[in-house]
């Protein structure tokens, strides 16, 4: 204790500056494992999956493979950090775009962490245990709006708008969304090999494997880092109270908190503790919370950056600021309207 | 490899160490309890990513000369010669421009091998000759931000890898200035929310607190507790504290027995400002679930504190108590015209320091609060009690004493 009271009395005065310091680090420490484990397992990927593997594996329909990439989150939880490397990399290599966007858009949200989550923030295990016995007029979909209102809508929602998206990009050509050198990796890649490939070593696929971890981490980083240091400054700089004036106003309140969203940047497993206490808000409100936080966010402004063209990333933006705004209010009336008994 | 390649891996390695330094510091000297939970597995996951980022810097060091499986050698993505042989036989023309790719590139793993495309294109051609030189690096498909930027794209790359990390590590304080927590929302405090309400309520674990709404309404039986007992606003007297103790004796915990709480309120479903009703909850049950102080105040946090106010059996049992709370003081802004009332906070922390809120009471003084620097750590001895404010029931602390004091192994709790 002692010892520890003159370490603190060697750390700096609190100032403002030292504010965003200190949230700055906090989100470092709390996003950088996700992104080496996603830039490791992109290596990984780069190096040991055979190029054709996802063509094989998904179905032929893309429409139908895109509908089955909005549920890889529940296969593969990932939180929002961790998804960016290891989409890229899957793009590269052969996962059509529509699949890769939805799979991006639905992981952080389409997920048992957030579930459990949100079910915990917003009191939803309560009553869980007498679901089975009630019965509902509206069947178990009523009964579980009843209950868990904001769990279910949250993961529907998601869901929801992210296969939208990606049935949209799927109608568009790599070269049109994606950065210009990842494209061109992709077209490497759908070039036939005449003749037999020579067998490379274990050890040289995996010097391969790390060396693209490197760089990706690097490139993710790097956007990570612009990112945070935005983001840390919304966060300590700017009094969020004031969201609470607007938020009784039908019209501003659903921009302003998925604003508030985006710049907070919180990672998806946790935000639900953030907008559970939001009083002011209504139920629409916070889900649009919910589901556009996950899917853009400041940092993952600079992330998608890496991946796609600036304007699709704009694109991807407003698209999800208008589609999320519109669902969300008629979303909360129609589970108001299951719940009622 | 060329020299920019060497140095540019090198400067790659030189990032992964500093990233993955920083972090291992940070857990290592236990300064990451500032920033992260101690449950859960964010904390072992800095352990983990330091280690782990030192080890693929110094893989990626000592691999440096090694044969990489993606394409040989770095050089080789970015001067290939393609030289294509088409044999284009359309439309009468006879153009023969041969596209020859004959990429130099060794055998990929990735599936590229070597190429040799003979393109046969018989449709109308007009007699092009193509001489493509591509220089693109796509062959092992990894070229980052410092293989490709020019020299200020990399210098720039470079810098925001390490600046601000070196800076924040370097400076940061560990914890927020007053500035931060106000932001944060320390004077918009929500009493009725039920966020976290599980982590501090002061109910025992596993005793029912299955709402009892459904069971039949029972006439509120309110016996307002004694004088000196905080004041209960009159206005939603009944609806909002439904006391039932008896002989609660002045300043004191006396009381032998409470009668069981089975007072709600039938008459209006709880507003937003109103406490609920989570069933029984006696001075029994406060005493077997708080520690006390020797003098007989009960030592409480103020997240749970905070929670009371939305649980009616409990607030009816602990109003009127003698509690005790550490916690860190900032001025009062909120209905203290009188400058009579001091605010106490602590933070709570979900994930990271990023998403601490403050959780905060008012304390209220006979005469004029004292003063503290902002941020200080305070112990507060005093009265709990309620008071509707604002549309809300806020729990007050009537202050018997406040003194400066250390901090907590713990400055967030989590």
């Amino acid at each position: 204790m002692d010892a520890q009271m003159h370490f603190l009395a060697a750390l700096p005065e609190p100032s403002r500056f030292g504010d965003v310091l200190m949230a700055f680090l906090s989100i470092v420490f709390e996003g950088a494992p996700y992104i080496l484990l996603g830039t490791i397992l992109s290596g990984l990927i780069d190096a040991f999956l055979p190029a054709k593997f996802l063509e094989r594996v998904l179905p032929k329909n893309k429409g139908l493979a895109t509908i089955m990439a909005g549920f890889l989150g529940l296969i593969f939880p990932v939180c929002e950090c961790a998804i960016v490397p290891v989409i890229r990399r899957l793009v590269q290599k052969g996962l059509p775009l529509g699949c890769a966007v939805t799979y991006m858009l639905a992981a952080p949200i389409v997920n048992p962490v957030v579930l459990v989550s949100t079910m915990t923030a917003f009191k939803e295990f309560q009553g869980l245990d007498t679901i089975a016995t009630a019965a509902h007029p509206n069947g178990i979909l009523g009964a579980l709006a009843d209950t868990a209102p904001m769990s279910l809508s949250r993961m529907f929602v998601g869901y929801i708008v992210a296969v939208l998206v990606g049935l949209v990009v799927m109608r568009f050509k790599p070269a049109q969304v994606l950065k210009e050198k990842i494209v061109e990796s992709i077209e490497k890649g759908a070039i036939p090999v005449d003749g037999p490939v020579k067998r490379i070593s274990f050890d040289s696929k995996l010097v391969h494997a790390m060396r693209t971890a490197m760089r990706d981490f690097l490139d993710t980083g790097m956007y990570f880092a612009i990112g945070v240091m935005i983001t840390s400054v919304f966060n300590t700089q700017v009094n969020q109270a004031i969201l609470d004036r607007v938020a009784s106003n039908e019209f501003v309140a659903l921009p302003s908190i998925m604003m508030l969203a985006m710049v907070l940047s919180l990672c998806s497993t946790s935000d639900a503790f953030i907008a559970a206490p939001m009083a002011s808000f209504t139920f629409a409100a916070k889900l649009a919370f919910l589901v556009f936080g996950p899917m853009m966010d400041i940092k993952l402004l600079f992330m998608y950056s890496s991946v796609f063209k600036r304007r699709v990333v704009v694109a991807l933006f407003l698209g999800l600021l208008l589609v999320i705004g519109l669902l969300v209010e008629p979303w909360a009336a129609m589970i108001e309207h299951l719940a009622k008994k | 490899m060329s020299t920019t390649r060497v140095v540019t891996h090198l400067v790659g390695v030189a990032l992964l160490l500093l990233w993955g330094g920083v972090l291992l510091y940070f857990f290592i000297s236990g300064r990451v309890a500032a920033y992260l939970p101690p449950d859960g597995i964010f904390r072992p996951m800095v352990l983990a990513s330091g280690i782990g980022l030192l080890i693929l810097g110094v893989f990626n060091l000592a691999t440096m000369g090694s044969e990489d499986a993606g394409c040989g050698d770095h050089d080789c993505g970015h001067d290939h010669d393609h030289d294509h042989k088409h044999d284009h036989s359309g439309c009468g023309h006879d153009h023969s421009h041969d596209h020859a790719h004959d990429h130099a590139h060794k055998d990929g793993c990735c599936g590229h091998g070597e190429h040799d495309h003979k393109h046969d294109h018989s449709e109308c051609g007009h007699d092009h000759s193509h001489d493509h030189d591509h220089s693109h690096g796509a062959h092992d498909h990894a070229h980052g931000i410092l293989d490709e930027s020019g020299p200020l794209g990399r210098t720039v790359a470079i810098l925001i890898l390490s600046v601000p990390l070196v800076l924040a590590a370097a400076m940061t304080p560990d914890r927020y200035s007053g500035a931060a927590v106000v932001n944060k929302g320390l004077y918009n405090q929500n009493y009725a929310s039920t966020a976290n309400a599980d982590q501090f309520t002061l109910r025992k674990e596993g005793k029912p607190t299955a709402k009892v709404a459904d069971a039949p309404p029972a006439p509120a039986a309110v016996a307002l507790p004694p004088a000196n007992v905080a004041r209960v606003p009159g206005s939603a007297a009944p609806a909002t504290a439904s006391v039932a103790t008896s002989n609660m004796g002045p300043g004191g915990p006396s009381p032998e027995k409470v009668a069981d709480m089975v007072a709600r309120d039938a008459s209006k479903p709880a507003g937003k400002a109103d406490a609920k009703s989570y069933g029984s909850f006696t001075l029994d049950d406060l005493k077997a679930q708080v520690p006390m102080s020797k003098d007989g105040n009960f030592i409480l946090e103020v997240p749970e504190l905070y929670y009371t106010a939305g649980d009616k059996e409990v607030q009816g049992v602990l109003s009127g108590q003698s509690v005790e709370t550490t916690a860190q003081v900032m001025p009062e802004k909120v209905n203290n015209e009188d400058g009579k009332r001091l605010r106490i906070l602590r933070m709570l922390v979900q994930c990271c320091a990023a998403d601490a809120r403050p959780y905060s009471v008012p304390v209220e003084f006979a005469e004029k609060a004292p003063t503290f620097k902002d941020m200080a750590w305070v112990k507060v001895t005093g009265i709990m009690g309620y008071k509707q404010e604002g549309g809300q029931l806020v729990p007050v602390i009537q202050a018997k004493e406040i003194k400066e004091t250390t901090a907590p192994d713990n400055a967030m709790l989590y």
